[in-house]
């Protein structure tokens, strides 16, 4: 019972980084229908940033989480200005070309600019504690309940303000949503402001759980991706559900079932998935 | 209007990329590889020897492809410096040529092929069990000699006669690493190793001689370190187990991380860490500090040995890179001094045959004051015979024990 509860907990905390990273993948492919490959550069990129403020300006950890939302929300917006929508009326590959040149491209400036080195994020929340018999550590709760408030935060922004409405609109009719006089650039921008800080979010709050290195990227994106088409691409509650699905199937199917084979379990979760629902859990519902 | 728009995000652009650089702890600079060819004061012309290199130098392992190739640089460096190494009356400059194989197997063969074409090597280096294997199914035929840098004693055990193999081999450690484990924390063991080739066959050389000795093997299953966000996980169903005693391994830095996780469980037994890890890094990771390591086994950090080359070697190191060597960066180093010794003992830099016969009067003939390790000589399969070395940690020290010179 204890292994169950503490393996339920472990698969929390892993589909939590996972909702993160897939709520902003799956924002931006709501509304501009591009499957952002470059997110992961993004989350890398968000790591760095974190960590460099600590060292480099000695900023608290919080503060540095800010300091690099903003920069990765900045970083995304000019992704967005420079390289998806001059090409927004190209063939639909080549969004897709572009967003693998540009992870091939970030992944290379974080090796010129920061080095290969695997580097470790000290937090002030390292210290471990055990709760009702579960043994974890202050981060561990602590990426639960940030993604919890993100999540509450990012439903309240889409529902209650005037700009999330718009992104809504935006994803559910884009004519409709440029009839009524909404500005299609100002909420691509915004999208990809937020799906960026969300990255940043997520690197920032996971990072000092694991390490710090030019390859952070990748093991995330791929498993990103694997939710928002369990979720339905382009769904927020779809990307929550999948990212609990994926989280907790990998704990428990690594203890139920073997650690070996946990990714195979994951993907097999994803081909029945597929078979009885193609478009994903949530794909109609969009929000 | 739109020039205005572009202008803007021009200047932010140009804002982020100083913002980034700003950030960076310290601007590093590529270096070239190219060694001008100093013409010696004789005035006879000095040659030029190249020497390849294939290992990781971008993506997930880079930063173990840069440690191995900075050996292979200060060596070049110092003997180019002090204007070449002569070889029956002529003088050579060496220069490396290093190439990117993502520690790719397939990649390192196809640099190897490169190498060998294009500027006619003789000698290649490859930091990976599996681009030695790669090379080693041409490398008689195109005649070079893989200078191969692994602890798999299976690379030199395949009768190849053009290999050498520079680490020492990790089965001499399995024997004592179980016993002194087994003697202080218990019989039960639960296997963590990377889910790498070389993990692999590390936990199959370990298993035998581990229930041999009596003990049991609880838990047995790898870690990814190329997909595992989180190692808490297989770490909790590890410990359910009760083990008395943990193999884990892989770099020095994740490994590191598994490490406290099994603490952070609550895990207080002792550790058998595969000689990939270096006990001063993973000590780094964690906040410098040998506390978590009590009870752990391994191979000797090299800024704890002592050998007559060791110490300028790691001030040298330190004041170009900032940090302390590790071993990888130090076996490079003397390997290409006996590789250079073999060429001097043999008399000839293109007769592959003679210089691996001569391989062992090389390490011999090692100069005192370069003996960052001490070597014993070469095998006939063309392994180094370095001393068995192996550190523990006790009382929040490291100890040292095996042979001496």
């Amino acid at each position: 019972m204890e292994l169950l509860l503490q393996q339920l907990f472990n698969g929390l905390t892993l589909g939590s980084v996972y909702i993160l990273v897939a709520i902003g993948l799956t924002l931006v492919f709501g509304i501009l229908h591009v499957p952002n490959f470059a997110h992961g550069a993004l989350y890398l990129i968000g790591g760095y940033l974190t960590l460099m403020a600590m060292k480099g300006l000695g900023v608290h950890y919080f503060v540095a989480i800010i300091i690099s939302m903003i920069s990765v929300a900045l970083i995304a917006i000019l992704m967005e200005r420079l390289v998806f929508n001059p090409l927004r009326n190209a063939p639909a590959i080549h969004d897709k070309i572009a967003a693998i040149g540009m992870v091939l491209f970030f992944d290379a400036l974080v090796s010129l600019i920061w080095g290969n080195d695997y580097q470790r994020m000290i937090t002030p929340y390292g210290d471990s504690v055990t709760i009702f018999g579960i043994a974890t550590s202050y981060q561990r709760i602590l990426v639960i309940v940030v993604a919890v408030v993100v999540v509450i935060l990012l439903q309240l922004f889409l529902k209650k303000t005037m700009i999330g409405a718009s992104i809504i609109a935006m994803a559910q009719n884009r004519e409709g949503a440029f009839l009524v006089g909404i500005n299609a650039n100002a909420v691509a921008m915004m999208t990809f402001a937020i799906s960026g800080a969300l990255a940043a979010i997520a690197a920032s709050i996971s990072s000092p759980i694991n390490l710090v290195f030019p390859a952070m990227g990748h093991i995330v994106i791929l498993k990103a991706f694997v939710v928002v088409i369990i979720g339905g691409m382009g769904s927020v509650p779809g990307a929550i559900i999948g990212g609990l699905i994926l989280g907790i199937t990998e704990s428990l199917g690594a203890t139920y079932i073997s650690n070996d084979y946990k990714d195979m379990i994951a993907f097999l979760l994803l081909i029945i998935i597929m078979t009885v629902r193609p478009k994903g859990l949530f794909a109609k519902g969009v929000y | 209007m739109n020039t205005f728009k572009r202008g803007l995000f021009l200047s932010l652009l140009f804002i982020l990329a100083i913002v980034l650089v700003a950030c960076s702890e310290d601007g590093k600079e590529t270096k070239n590889d190219e060694e001008k060819a100093p013409v010696s004061t004789e005035g006879s012309k000095v040659e030029e020897l190249t020497i390849g290199y294939t290992g990781p130098l971008s993506g997930p392992a880079a930063f173990y492809g840069e440690e191995t190739l900075k050996g292979l640089r200060m060596a070049a460096e110092e003997i180019n410096d002090s204007g070449g190494f002569e070889v029956d009356g002529q003088k050579y400059t060496i220069n490396l040529s290093t190439l990117d194989d993502k520690y790719l197997p397939n990649e390192a063969a196809a640099n190897a092929k490169r190498l060998v074409q294009e500027q006619d090597t003789k000698f290649i280096y490859t930091p990976h069990s599996g681009g030695v294997y790669a090379m080693q199914v041409f490398n008689e035929m195109e005649d070079f000699i893989v200078m191969a840098y692994t602890s798999e004693p299976g690379v030199t055990e395949t009768g190849n006669k053009m290999t050498v193999r520079i680490p020492p081999r990790y089965d001499r450690y399995i024997e004592p690493f179980t016993k002194y484990e087994m003697e202080r924390f218990g019989k039960k063991i639960a296997f963590l190793p990377t889910a790498t080739q070389y993990g692999k066959d590390w936990a199959d050389s370990l298993r035998p001689v581990w229930e041999a000795n009596g003990g049991e093997v609880v838990f047995d299953e790898s870690i990814d370190f190329s997909k595992d966000t989180d190692f808490q996980t297989i770490m909790t169903n590890a410990l359910a187990k009760n083990p008395d005693v943990l193999f884990i391994g892989g770099p020095s830095q994740p490994t590191a991380l598994v490490l406290k996780q099994a603490r952070d469980l609550g895990f207080e037994g002792g550790f058998i860490i595969m000689d990939q890890a270096k006990l001063d890094e993973i000590a780094a990771v964690l906040g410098g500090s040998y506390d978590l390591l009590e009870g752990v086994i391994s191979t000797p950090p090299l800024v704890t040995s002592r050998y007559g080359g060791t110490e300028a070697f790691i001030e040298k190191y330190r004041s170009e890179n900032d940090k302390d060597p590790g071993s990888e960066s130090g076996f490079h180093y003397i390997s290409l001094y006996i590789l250079v010794e073999a060429m001097k003992a043999a008399g000839t830099v293109d007769d592959t045959e003679k210089i691996m016969a001569a391989m062992d009067q090389g390490a011999k003939n090692l100069p005192e004051d370069k003996e960052v390790y001490y070597i014993q000589g070469v095998d006939d399969d063309g392994g180094f015979l370095p001393l068995l070395r192996m550190a523990y940690v006790e009382n929040g020290e490291i100890v040292q024990m095996g042979e001496e010179k």
